[in-house]
């Protein structure tokens, strides 16, 4: 095992348990140590990874990339749901923003507007509807806190491990290694982004474009079915306390 | 090697790696049924990611396309979750994970919570004092110069 | 009309159908009158029987026997009918010839053969390296002591059923009864008419359940159920020691049938009671193989015959029905060791010390047992012991060794059939009247009430005690006669004399027992039982005409026969008796090939001719000394028992204190402890085992059993709590299983 290898591992242990203190548990507490061994996991990742062409090009990714596993592990470990969900949103401009850095700049845009504007949108909707805004039971304790950390850290680790370790290896597929970037820019990297990703998507993947009509459309109709036999009113427990029941107030 | 793609294509995975480890942690150990979708979400944005790196270093549109279709998926995937947790949240009242265990084995006893140390005090909810429609605001004498808030 | 071999099959086939017959249709058709099929059929199976006695004594062959004094054509008769091969598994040879049977001591080594074949070749012997052919055919056989035998038990059988008849009048196993009476006359029919062991083994064993069913036959009360079980067991250790007599005479002998054969090459394979073996006594076995086979023969028969130490089934088998007792513990089964005895005389003539043993031991049972019966109190009870006591005299008679004393044997096997089956059948017209009660204690003076009765069991008495001009006289007479023949000289003479005086002094037993249960339950004031005044039954005709039957056959059976001396020169005449002179000497056979087959059977009849070796003995010699003492001890026996129970009171004190004094009234009533003792020896280390076993069963076994069966238990508790319900959990258990894929596949190195 190779230095790099035995960083990512420190890194991928000591972010395990930082997420694990930083999961909502019984005993409360440990939330900055767990932000603390994060900051270090992070740090020594960032170490091991190699390091890009320029320094702009490395600190933007840095940024952009921190950013969307803060604002993910924030989304994953805090107590109020609502809390949750926007930092969600904000991971998710951060995937976008590292579309944008590799050059996929429809995915970023169609990211942000239909995962961010609409699907987080609904997640926050149900969540008005029937959320305790974090003082439920169910959302201070965490089930199997440290074995999903162990196992998370353990992926984690071997999969960074693998993928490092793999790329610098000599067996690396030499049809790919040896792509010149010119030939990156008349594909991938090619100005007119959005034709080519529209000769694509209706050339080669039409098929899988139909399918996914196809998919939204039941996905529509069945939602709609699930939920057009609701019995009565929603319940919940704004609408059952007799005090916060109705409206703001009058008067 | 030296147009970094490989450097690029590294980082990537891996950033894609831990959020899709980040997103399992999540769907594993929340008890809120909605924050257990949202981690799913998050892994399948990390996989998003190792897709269009791949994409990149391959020169193929192949990684994007499939990332286009995954948004359309998680789409569908969440409008049929949520309605289904609504229909859940009807019938408890609650939208916590362990009032379903009705799948468990006959002699297997119910999990049942043991009780939190700590209990956070009931706040009475803060509603948004709004002046009424049509009516000009009381403005104390000694305010007239400027407010400190509306 | 009917031919001999069709007789021999009829008289067995008979009562096996109506057996069959009963059973089939008894419970539903024939209900009340289950007894017709099986009456019906020994009726015709005792006319059978008596025709083929008819025929045996006027057939050709036989008639020239008559001829007294004339040595030169003397000739035995039998006739062998053979249904079927019923297994025939051939042997092995070496070299191609045999050589001479092995084992020392056999002295059957240097046979050669002497001329009397005439030209055919010798029968070959076993080897001991090779085994000789295993046949065994259904062969029936007709000749004069089966047909003496076949008569006895067919005439007693049908006054038993048709006794039943009113006996067993109401009773739910009304069918059932006649079922099994048919299925033992059958057996025993078989049985006397069997020509080989394996055959009269096989018969010995079912007259042994047949035995089994009709004591246990009221099967809900436990002691009946206990006294079946009991005799079949005892049983059971005297059938051993048959069956190893049998194997031992196989490995001697060879062969397993009683006959000479005639294979197919025209050589003889001579039988082990045939002709050919019966030409010199030194063609059977001798020295120890012969006193094994012997002696292993007479356990079979002491365990059938209930003689020490294997008597004690018979008291515990009055616990059946009174006909049963009468029929089979009377007058037929225990009879079958005392006819296996004299079927095989030859084996005993060669091997003197088997005979003493023999002897001794029926001495010792007649002694014993009438000790016993002076003290009990169960009418059955004291018949029973006095029927041990008998059979010890007919084996006494079969242990002298000579042929009178074969003959009389036989003759008091046929006498005592007829006084005890009657004397039975007497005890249970007695119980039938008295509401089941036969303690005699509690009966008495029942003359009156039952006439017919009491004059029956009075000849029945007179016989056993052996009052002349009875039945039991002139056999008991035949007994002390050949007793006192082979005291005069010859080999252990002071065994024999001893013996005499013994067999005195028991008849003298016999007398007094006999007629002290006589007096008591007859004679004297009338005292009935209560539960017998409540139900007053007339005794039936069904029941008293047997009885009838019975007393005039006692009393003139006996007489006829022995005034015309033709039973002996009867029984003179079965092969084996022949054999054996005065002294055990031989005669030189002859054989002729008879050629006429009658309807598929095959026949051997066989002439002899004699050597002029020794004379014929006269039967008729020293029999009025003899006679003048044996009727002084019955007298004397009447006598004591009229002073003890009919005369003044204090002479039964005087006279039972003495007994008592000597110690010989407690070892009486406790019937001479033997069951006791069996219980120690025998029952408790068997039940220990019984009860280890058991133990070992359900703990040791069982539990392995259950523990395999808890394996899976477990390990589904083991499992089990995976199921929670949780979905986080199931899909927690779904990661940890794809990442220890993802490490094992990243371990071996993808």
């Amino acid at each position: 095992m190779t230095d790099p290898h035995r960083i990512l591992l420190a890194a991928a242990v000591l972010g395990g348990m930082a997420v694990w203190l930083l999961l909502p548990r019984r005993k409360g507490g440990g939330i900055a140590l767990g932000g603390a061994l994060g900051a270090v996991s992070l740090g020594l990742t960032a170490a091991a990874l190699p390091g890009l062409a320029d320094w702009l090009a490395q600190s933007l990714f840095w940024l952009l990339g921190g950013m969307t596993v803060v604002s993910a592990a924030w989304a994953v470990t805090l107590r109020n749901p609502v809390y949750c969900a926007i930092w969600f949103g904000m991971s998710l401009l951060g995937v976008s923003g590292l579309f944008f850095f590799q050059g996929a700049q429809f995915l970023a845009v169609a990211t942000v507007v239909v995962y961010a504007g609409a699907i987080l949108v609904m997640f926050l909707f149900i969540l008005m509807l029937a959320s305790a805004s974090g003082r439920a039971r169910y959302d201070r304790v965490s089930l199997e806190g440290l074995l999903s950390a162990a196992c998370a850290a353990f992926l984690v680790g071997v999969l960074s491990i693998a993928v490092t370790g793999s790329l610098h290896s000599p067996k690396l597929d030499s049809s790919s290694a040896g792509i010149p970037q010119a030939q990156r820019q008349q594909g991938v990297l090619a100005a007119e982004h959005t034709k080519q990703i529209g000769r694509q998507l209706f050339g080669r993947y039409l098929v899988a474009v139909e399918v996914a009509g196809t998919l939204l459309l039941a996905a529509l109709v069945g939602a709609a079915v699930i939920v057009g036999h609701a019995r009565g009113p929603l319940v919940g427990p704004r609408a059952t306390d007799p005090e916060t029941a109705g409206g703001p107030r009058h008067g | 090697m030296a147009d970094g793609e490989l450097e690029l294509l590294n980082g990537y995975l891996v950033v894609g790696a831990i959020l899709f480890g980040l997103g399992m942690v999540g769907f594993l150990s929340r008890r809120n049924m909605i924050t257990v979708f949202l981690a799913a979400e998050i892994m399948l944005q990390g996989i998003s990611l190792s897709l269009t790196a791949w994409g990149r270093y391959h020169n193929d549109f192949g990684g994007q396309m499939l990332a286009l279709l995954m948004i359309a998926v998680a789409a569908c995937e969440a409008a049929v979750a949520l309605a289904l947790v609504l229909m859940l949240y009807q019938r408890k009242g609650s939208l916590d994970l362990f009032l379903w265990q009705d799948l468990r084995e006959e002699s297997v006893p119910r999990h049942i919570d043991r009780e939190l140390p700590e209990a956070l005090p009931e706040e009475p909810p803060a509603w948004p004092r709004l002046t009424p429609a049509g009516l000009s605001p009381e403005i104390p004498p000694e305010q007239t110069g400027y407010r400190p808030h509306v | 009309m009917f031919s001999i071999p069709s007789l021999a099959i009829l008289i067995p086939a008979l009562p096996l159908a109506a057996a069959l017959v009963t059973a089939a249709f008894g419970p539903r058709v024939l209900r009340g009158r289950s007894h017709v099929p099986v009456i019906t059929a020994l009726a015709l199976a005792f006319v059978a029987s008596a025709i083929l006695l008819g025929r045996i004594a006027t057939s050709p062959d036989f008639r020239s026997l008559q001829d007294f004094g004339s040595l030169e054509t003397r000739h035995g008769y039998q006739r062998i009918v053979t249904l079927w091969t019923w297994a025939a598994v051939p042997g092995m040879e070496i070299g191609g010839r045999r050589s001479e049977v092995g084992g020392e001591g056999s002295g059957l080594r240097g046979q050669v053969c002497d001329g009397a074949f005439s030209g055919r070749a010798c029968p070959p012997l076993p080897t001991p390296n090779a085994s000789p052919d295993f046949r065994v055919t259904i062969a029936l056989r007709a000749d004069p002591l089966t047909a003496v035998m076949l008569v006895t038990v067919t005439f007693v059988s049908l006054l038993v059923a048709v006794y039943s008849v009113g006996y067993m009048h109401g009773d739910p196993g009304y069918w059932r009864f006649f079922t099994y009476i048919g299925l033992f006359v059958f057996s025993m029919t078989m049985l006397v008419s069997a020509s080989n062991f394996v055959l009269l083994y096989a018969f010995w064993e079912a007259v042994g359940l047949c035995s089994y069913l009709l004591i246990g036959f009221w099967y809900q009360k436990p002691e009946a159920a206990a006294a079946g079980k009991k005799a079949f067991l005892v049983n059971r250790v005297g059938d051993f020691g048959f069956a190893l007599g049998i194997f031992l005479i196989w490995t001697t002998y060879g062969t397993l049938d009683f006959h000479d054969t005639m294979t197919g090459s025209g050589v003889v394979s001579p039988g082990v009671l045939g002709e050919w073996r019966l030409a010199e006594p030194g063609r059977f076995a001798g020295g120890t193989v012969g006193t094994a086979i012997c002696l292993l023969l007479l356990l079979g028969a002491c365990g059938k015959s209930a003689q020490l130490p294997l008597h004690v089934w018979l008291p515990d088998a009055m616990e059946g029905p009174t006909p049963v007792s009468a029929l089979i513990h009377a007058a037929t089964m225990v009879t079958a060791g005392v006819y296996m005895l004299a079927r095989c005389g030859p084996l005993f003539a060669v091997s003197p010390d088997a005979q003493y043993v023999v002897a001794a031991v029926g001495g010792l049972t007649a002694l014993v047992a009438a000790v016993i019966a002076f003290t009990q109190n169960d009418l059955k009870r004291i018949l029973a012991y006095s029927t041990i006591s008998q059979l010890g005299y007919m084996f006494l008679a079969m242990g002298v060794g000579t042929a009178s004393g074969t003959v009389a044997g036989m003759f008091h096997l046929v006498t005592h059939a007829f006084f005890k089956g009657l004397l039975f059948l007497g005890a249970g017209s007695v119980m039938h009247a008295m509401a089941g009660v036969i303690d005699i204690r509690r009966l008495g003076g029942l003359r009156r009430r039952m006439p017919v009765t009491c004059v029956t069991f009075l000849i029945g008495s007179l016989a056993l005690a052996g009052v002349v001009p009875l039945a039991g006289f002139w056999s008991k007479d035949a007994i002390l006669a050949a007793l006192h023949e082979r005291a005069s000289g010859g080999q252990a003479a002071a065994f024999y004399q001893g013996l005499y005086w013994l067999a005195l002094a028991t008849a003298a037993m016999t007398a007094f027992y006999a007629f002290r249960a006589f007096f008591i339950v007859f004679l004297g004031p009338e005292k009935v039982p209560p539960e017998a005044e409540e139900h007053p039954e007339k005794t039936s005709p069904w029941m008293a005409v047997p009885l009838v039957l019975l007393a005039v056959a006692t009393i003139d059976v006996g007489m006829r026969l022995e005034r015309t001396g033709s039973l002996e020169r009867f029984l003179e005449r079965a092969p084996g008796e022949e054999g054996r002179g005065e002294k055990g000497e031989g005669r030189v056979w002859q054989m002729r090939r008879d050629g006429d087959a009658e309807r598929g059977a095959v026949a051997i009849q066989a002439s002899f001719s004699p050597s002029p070796l020794s004379p014929l003995p006269s039967p008729h010699s020293p029999h009025l000394q003899i006679a003048l003492w044996s009727t002084i001890a019955s007298v004397a026996g009447i006598a004591l028992a009229w002073l003890m129970y009919l005369g003044p009171p204090g002479a039964k004190r005087r006279l039972g204190g003495w007994m008592e004094a000597v110690g010989l009234y407690r070892l009486s009533a406790g019937k001479f402890y033997f069951d006791q003792v069996y219980e120690v020896l025998v029952v408790w280390p068997l039940q220990g085992v019984a009860s280890a076993a058991a133990w070992l069963d359900r703990v040791v076994i069982d539990g392995l059993v259950d523990l395999v069966g808890t394996a899976p238990r477990a390990v589904g508790a083991l499992l089990r709590p995976t199921q929670g319900g949780l979905i986080p959990i199931y899909a927690l258990a779904m990661i940890v299983g794809v990442l220890v894929l993802l490490g094992t596949l990243l371990a071996s190195g993808l």
